[in-house]
């Protein structure tokens, strides 16, 4: 199988290279393959994925992400990269002025599709994720859970090649957490989709087969 | 009523730097017409042993646009009353030759000063009188009047552009989240700033046909009304179709300006 991301001797800092937050990091992640990292806090978990939707740019070393060399990517070529991705946050990052089903459609809005394939989409994602009900409703009127399960159907909604999660689970109570996991499974199961989730623990109920990396002293490490 | 006040904060130095083109436009306009009358209205006086022919003043000054010779025999009838025919011909004889120079621009004292120069420097012409005193000081209180009004355009606008930097700061709080999460997501740059732009093209043309209704009120009405001679006189200077034309176009300057500083300050790729 292809690799979808690969690393080598990937060095990530921030300050023009003056605060090196990972060094030589080597891995490769295949199609349809689901990820955890994890990390003590401020191991560089968040700015591992930050390097991965071209946030952050490689000081050192080669990060090559659906074939595109993210250390000399072009701002065009990024954009295109990113279409392709679902992100998910810890905070949602929502668009608090837009409705939920507005919010789940971005993906769609940006790659130019209809509003009435936008509307279908839109119908059909927040049924998947039990959001029918609030597709009217501002993100704000939602619970911390329900503005994550549309964070989800967002990172969903233009069937991505990957799907980078940062914390999904880390502001939710154990039930809307359980969902959340649930979505992910689903669509690395059904969708062949690589999901790469960076979190604190690893979830117990997780019922899939995983590969865990571990960031310790700026390296990332595989656990068997 | 937060939309509302969002939309006037911009609106308003909009307005206010439009009037100051607006004003500039008029006030320039009407000084051209009080410059072409001054102009029209000047003439520098010259004495000649010979008769000189207008070709021979321009070769001696390219401001000289026009010249007339006043005729001697109107001079002699009234200074030499109730002399003889021959006494009165003789004395016309021995006259020199005295031309009127029209000028071709609303010239500075100092260059009245050269063409005298140059005209003196022709040994035929005897003496040239410029009649500077006077008109230095219409030009001076001419000068400084235009001077003040551009001033306070300037100061106006700088005043404006200031308020206007204030509301892209806020434009650009608001706006932050919304734009960074559609980058996060690929949304190239005029996606992610359509909002910025259609809601700014909206300011920018409200606030170029309010000014515009302005002029035309003053134009039509006001200045029609007003009973001043100064503005029943300048009433086509007033505002030109044209005008809307300049407005619309500097003020869609401005929020292009204004809304790509907010998106590109927006921006962040972290290397």
């Amino acid at each position: 199988m292809s690799n979808v991301i690969h690393a080598s001797n990937l060095t990530l800092s921030y300050d023009n290279g003056e605060k090196q937050i990972i060094k030589d990091a080597n891995f490769s992640i295949k199609k349809g393959e689901f990820v955890f990292i994890t990390g003590p806090s401020g191991s560089g978990k968040s700015t591992l994925l930050k390097s991965l939707y071209g946030q952050l740019k490689p000081t050192e070393g080669d990060l090559v992400v659906g074939g595109l060399n993210l250390t000399n990517i072009r701002q065009r070529k990024l954009q295109e990269l990113r279409t392709h991705m679902g992100i998910i946050f810890q905070d949602y990052k929502l668009v608090n002025e837009w409705t939920v089903a507005k919010n789940v459609v971005l993906p769609l809005m940006i790659a130019g599709y209809s509003t009435e394939i936008q509307d279908t989409q839109a119908r059909r994602l927040l049924k998947h994720v039990k959001l029918s009900e609030h597709a009217d409703k501002y993100p704000l009127e939602l619970s911390g859970g329900e503005q994550q399960r549309v964070g989800v159907a967002r990172a969903l909604a233009k069937n991505p090649v990957v799907i980078l999660a940062d914390e999904p689970t880390g502001n939710l109570d154990d039930y809307s957490s359980n969902v959340i996991w649930d979505l992910m499974e689903n669509a690395c199961q059904q969708l062949d989709t690589t999901v790469l989730v960076v979190t604190h623990k690893i979830p117990t109920i997780f019922s899939l087969p995983y590969r865990h990396f571990i960031i310790e002293s700026k390296g990332v490490y595989e656990v068997h | 009523m937060k939309f509302i006040k969002n939309h006037l904060m911009f609106i308003l130095p909009l307005m206010a730097i439009l009037l100051g083109i607006e004003f500039f436009l008029v006030f320039d306009r009407t000084t051209d017409t009080y410059e072409k009358g001054l102009k029209e209205g000047y003439t520098m006086l010259v004495v000649s042993k010979k008769p000189v022919e207008l070709a021979t003043f321009q070769t001696l000054n390219r401001h000289i646009s026009s010249s007339e010779q006043i005729a001697r025999d109107g001079i002699v009838s009234e200074v030499a009353k109730g002399v003889g025919k021959s006494t009165s011909a003789a004395i016309i004889k021995a006259l020199p030759y005295f031309y009127n120079l029209g000028l071709d621009a609303y010239l500075k004292s100092s260059e009245l000063e050269t063409i005298k120069k140059d005209l003196k420097s022709d040994t035929n012409i005897k003496r040239v009188e410029t009649f500077g005193g006077s008109y230095n000081s219409s030009y001076r209180l001419f000068a400084f009047i235009k001077f003040t009004l551009k001033l306070f355009i300037v100061f106006m606008t700088v005043v404006s552009l200031f308020l206007i930097i204030k509301q892209m700061e806020i434009w650009k709080y608001a706006h932050k989240e919304r734009m960074r999460v559609m980058e996060i997501f690929g949304a190239p740059l005029m996606l992610r700033s359509g909002i910025l732009f259609k809601v700014a093209f909206v300011d920018a043309i409200l606030a170029s046909i309010l000014v515009s209704a302005l002029f035309l009120y003053v134009k039509f009405y006001w200045a029609a009304q007003s009973g001043i001679d100064m503005m029943v006189e300048n009433q086509e200077v007033l505002f030109r179709v044209t005008d809307m034309g300049i407005l619309l176009g500097s003020s869609l300057l401005i929020v292009i300006v204004a809304v790509y500083s907010v998106v590109f300050s927006n921006k962040g790729v972290e290397e």
